[in-house]
């Protein structure tokens, strides 16, 4: 090759590049507000956004899995924590994780209550991204997946309904027995159990284990203490998911004003079904 | 010296390396955060060291790029620098904004957008600063009427990141749009332009140093340069993982960073032909040391520790997690924070008065502490990040319980942080212990060297 050649591969090869690139990033545009939902991009969720970059979050936090390690990827926290969970989390930080334990601690921000709304509606505005399906698995912020009974040594995770699926799926097809249909319901709904409930006894996340439940809530049934409408073991976890404030368990860590952090959304993303085979699959947790 | 005017470098020189030490200051800061608990917690918090940290690389490695162009042009032009005046004001500026953003980021004063946090006035003041830099080395160059290859790379280069600092300066309202033109500035300047400027002087170094022939030099430069844009440009594509794009930039981004090795491969076979071809008779072997270096070690960190994670079904779980961070230390300082040192090492024998020409023997300590340090340190992230993305990712662990799981390897850090500071510190011990000299020491040769023939 001479001079002449290698100029002219230089100057070919960066054209080329540069041409094809421009193509494609035209094309981009044409699909983002579709991928990016820019029609839900409101005054409130870009106003969130300005919060976001106010107070210096990437600098600590990653957001579509960019910015900084020190601090959890927030990419789909909205499908992870309710809505009244991040708001009181957002008021002080330090009453849900504790420094000496974790060895860091967010440092209050000292947000206004419009700044705070904004800045989740921000958040659920990512988490509704087309990013093409990362993360594979859901990247929880405390507590973890803890395998669950016949979910060792599991296949493939079946999408049931997010492409986020979790660990240890096990296949199940509708002639399954009904209590392993409700733990694939538990590790697959949106928002994901998993994130905050372990199934290991003690080991408490963002809401309590589920370890024992039969037998706490069977000795809450008996106590008197009980606020709700239901009557015996099944009736209760059924209320507890579809309305998760209607007996209201332990401090602060789980919910403020009388409401709960877990989402009220369930009665009506799960079916009917869903909920039968979940709450069976919790009876078996003695 | 040959050129008066070239003593302008050594201001440059000066002011990149004491905020160089202050960025470690702020990285070692950031490190000991990761063991927590943390005292500083509402004085000085992770997002603040952390921001300081990366805005003083770009500002100080910036900054030993200006002062290096101004060493080399007139050594290739063959001239008195058009303004040293001009020089000294954009200095003035340049370091006046650098500092101003750093006190600002103190108090929370920034955009928050990474990596281009500066805020709009400091970001204009760096557009002054760019536009005084290209019109002095274009009226030198011009004035003169001898404009070489490597020469031509370099102004190239820098007039391409003046010109793609342009999207930083628009205001996006779409989130992932924003995430998109963030890597039109900062991808195409690592993997892109800024490899030419680093091409560019390490061609300018290894003719000096090692005396092999221009033309065959600069025709390598061409492949080189070619290679860079084939694979960098299209590879900005590995940013756009995860974000919210069109699907097809997973398998381009694949496919065009997996080619990004090549240039850097042929950048490391072109250092040691050189080398090999024409001997290391140059008496100043410190140079060479840092030259030499500088390709070997952006082959590691930018070419095969970058390639370990941008494969899209790898990447899938690595991403966001210290994996990232083991590569961007070992390649940001693999390419342009060694060969920056290089051109220092390879100009302040004649910049000051009474240095050995070969280096002195805190000079060598110097490099391989910082040597030893980096890699140490890149592989405390390593060990860190495989350790998460099993723990995290594979696993299912939250977040904050990983972390804490692998502490040990923050500790490894930090001891090698520790280390690679310290060569860092004797560096700049070693730069400042003679004083500056602003005279010529050799006369200024007119079409002398037979290396120095060619004009293109």
């Amino acid at each position: 090759m001479n001079n002449r050649q290698a100029r002219i591969f230089a100057w070919g090869s960066t054209i080329a590049a540069a041409v094809i690139f421009l193509g494609l990033t035209l094309d981009s545009h044409r699909q983002f507000p579709n991928l990016t939902n820019a029609e839900n991009i409101t005054p409130e969720v870009t106003h969130g956004k300005d919060v976001w970059h106010k107070y210096n979050c990437i600098n600590c936090h990653t957001l579509f899995g960019e910015g900084a390690y020190y601090a959890p990827d927030l990419t789909k926290i909205t499908q992870h924590r309710s809505e009244a969970y991040l708001h009181a989390y957002m008021r002080d930080p330090g009453s849900f994780y504790d420094e000496q334990r974790h060895r860091r601690l967010m440092p209050q921000q000292n947000l206004s209550e419009e700044e705070i709304v904004n800045l989740v509606k921000f958040l659920d505005w990512v988490a509704n991204v087309d990013n093409q399906g990362w993360p594979p698995r859901p990247i929880l912020v405390t507590g973890g997946f803890t395998a669950g009974p016949g979910s060792s040594g599991a296949g493939q995770p079946v999408p049931v309904q997010s492409s986020s699926t979790s660990v240890g799926v096990r296949p199940v097809d509708a002639g399954d027995d009904i209590r392993a249909l409700g733990e694939n319901v538990f590790r697959t709904a949106m928002p994901t159990c998993v994130a905050c409930h372990s199934l290991a006894p003690g080991a408490d996340g963002a809401g309590p284990s589920l370890a024992g439940i039969v037998r706490r809530t069977e000795a809450l049934l008996a106590s008197g203490n009980y606020q709700g409408q239901a009557s015996d073991v099944e009736g209760y976890l059924r209320e507890a998911i579809v309305d998760p404030s209607a007996h209201l368990n332990t401090g602060g860590m789980y919910s403020a004003n009388g409401v709960s952090f877990m989402p009220d959304t369930y009665g009506e993303s799960l079916s009917e079904e869903e909920i039968e085979q979940l709450v069976a699959f919790l009876t078996t947790l003695k | 010296m040959r050129y008066k005017s070239q003593s302008v470098a050594y201001w440059y020189f000066a002011v990149a390396l004491v905020l160089f030490g202050l960025q470690l200051v702020f990285g070692l800061l950031s490190a000991t955060k990761y063991l927590g608990p943390d005292p500083l917690l509402y004085i000085l918090p992770f997002d603040v060291t952390k921001v300081i940290h990366t805005n003083l690389l770009i500002v100080w490695v910036l900054t030993g790029f200006m002062g290096a162009t101004y060493w080399l042009v007139p050594d290739e032009s063959r001239t008195e620098l058009h303004s040293t005046k001009l020089a000294y004001v954009q200095l003035i500026l340049w370091t006046g904004m650098g500092v101003a953003a750093v006190i600002g980021y103190l108090f929370r004063y920034g955009t928050g957008n990474k990596l281009l946090e500066q805020p709009l006035p400091h970001k204009l003041v760096m557009v002054v600063c760019f536009l005084i830099f290209i019109y002095n080395i274009g009226m030198t160059i011009k004035k003169s009427g001898r404009f070489t290859t490597t020469e031509g790379v370099l102004v190239l280069g820098i007039v391409s990141s003046a010109v793609l600092f342009f999207p930083a300066l628009l205001y996006y309202e779409n989130y992932t749009v924003s995430i998109f033109y963030r890597w039109w500035t900062i991808h195409l300047w690592v993997e892109g332009v800024w490899m030419m400027i680093m091409g560019a002087f390490l061609a300018y170094l290894l003719i000096r140093l090692s005396g092999a022939d221009r033309e065959v030099m600069e025709k390598w430069l061409y492949v080189i340069v070619g290679l860079v844009f084939l694979a960098g440009i299209l590879g900005t594509a590995h940013h756009y993982y995860w974000v919210g794009v069109p699907h097809y930039w997973l398998p381009i981004g694949g496919f065009f960073s997996a080619l990004e090795p090549l240039a850097i491969v042929g950048m490391a076979i072109y250092a040691y032909g050189a080398m090999r071809r024409s001997g290391m008779s140059h008496p100043n072997v410190l140079a060479l040391h840092w030259t030499l270096g500088s390709t070997i070690f952006t082959l590691f960190g930018a070419g095969l520790l970058g390639l370990a994670h941008t494969w899209p079904s790898i990447n899938k779980w690595t991403h966001g997690t210290l994996i990232t961070a083991m590569h961007g230390h070992a390649a940001f300082y693999g390419a342009y924070a060694m060969i920056t040192l290089a051109m220092i090492s390879y100009a302040q024998p004649s910049l000051t008065q009474g240095r050995p020409e070969k280096g002195t023997s805190i000079g060598y300590w110097a490099f391989w502490l910082q040597l030893g340090g980096m890699f140490g340190m890149t592989i405390s992230f390593a060990t860190a990040g495989i350790g998460q993305v099993y723990l995290e990712r594979i696993m299912g662990m939250g977040y904050l319980d990983a972390q804490l799981k692998i502490q040990i390897h923050f500790v490894m850090l930090i001891i090698c942080g520790t280390i690679f500071a310290t060569g860092v510190a004797l560096f700049i011990y070693d730069f400042f212990r003679y004083r500056p000299r602003f005279d010529v020491d050799e006369p200024a040769a007119e079409g002398s060297t037979a290396s120095d023939a060619r004009v293109s």
